[in-house]
């Protein structure tokens, strides 16, 4: 709903008050630097979601290596106390 | 619109869809129509021209979106418009304007008196500030831009019951307060 404001307009807006933002080339121009950022944002994600697939298997494989190395560091602890 | 004319504007709009320099024949076609009902929604030419602008962008930037519906072109284009109104109003967080011309006002009601007078005007768009916006946003398609209720529902999200509803309960206290016939109701 919302609140709203009338007003009423004497004249009619003539043909020649819309002809001055009448202007295709600057809306092409837009387009197409949308587009451009739209698609510089599209492999900035793109990079950005296989960097951190990349650095997500970083953590994964030394976090893996760090469980095996564990239960060997633990063996060979009990054998030194049992000499 | 006739059938040959949709063809010719779906022909159009999917050439669009390979080179969008294509699709200045439909911003040309459309331009002022678009303009003028941006312009009655915020009374600020500037302001009209750069959302015209945006709204013939973002339909270009979605044209490979665009499915038709069984409605005309210009009804998306409709939609895109009153949303980038809507927008710029919750941006600047301001009081929607409906800036509506004396003589549409005129064209469209019937005086059960003779004389017109200047209080009879003053009163009307007191009654209308009144009225609920989406009832003004419906009003101002039907009686400003000749939509039927079906295109009015695909324009503004609702349902078309909804936009006869709001319709005829506005004409209805139209009529009873002010003694007004209104030229087409239907």
């Amino acid at each position: 709903m919302g609140k709203h404001e009338i007003r009423l307009r004497r004249q009619r807006m003539s043909a020649r008050g819309s002809d001055r933002y009448r202007n295709y080339n600057a809306v092409l121009k837009q387009h197409s630097n949308e587009k451009r950022i739209k698609q510089i944002t599209r492999i900035f994600t793109f990079f950005l979601l296989i960097a951190v697939v990349i650095i997500i298997f970083m953590i994964v494989t030394r976090w893996e290596k760090k469980q095996s190395a564990k239960p060997q560091s633990k063996i060979n602890t009990s054998t030194l106390l049992v000499t | 619109m006739t059938e040959d004319e949709i063809r010719k504007e779906e022909q159009v709009i999917e050439r669009s869809k390979k080179d969008p320099r294509a699709f200045g024949e439909l911003y040309e076609k459309y331009f002022d129509r678009i303009f003028n009902y941006i312009y009655r929604q915020t009374d600020d030419e500037e302001l009209a021209g750069d959302l015209c602008s945006q709204t013939f962008v973002n339909a270009l930037n979605n044209i490979n979106r665009y499915e038709f519906r069984g409605f005309p072109f210009s009804a998306w284009l409709y939609k895109i418009a009153g949303n980038e109104v809507n927008k710029h109003y919750r941006k600047n967080k301001g009081n929607k304007i409906f800036s509506i011309e004396e003589l549409k006002v005129r064209e469209l009601v019937e005086q059960g008196t003779d004389d017109w007078d200047e209080e009879l005007i003053t009163q009307l768009i007191r009654y209308m500030n009144e009225l609920p916006t989406d009832m003004i946003q419906v009003l101002e398609l039907r009686f400003f831009e000749d939509k039927d209720f079906k295109e009015i529902a695909f324009i503004l999200d609702m349902t078309e019951s909804g936009a006869k509803m709001r319709t005829y309960r506005a004409l209805d206290k139209l009529r009873t307060n002010f003694n007004l016939k209104v030229k087409y109701d239907g």
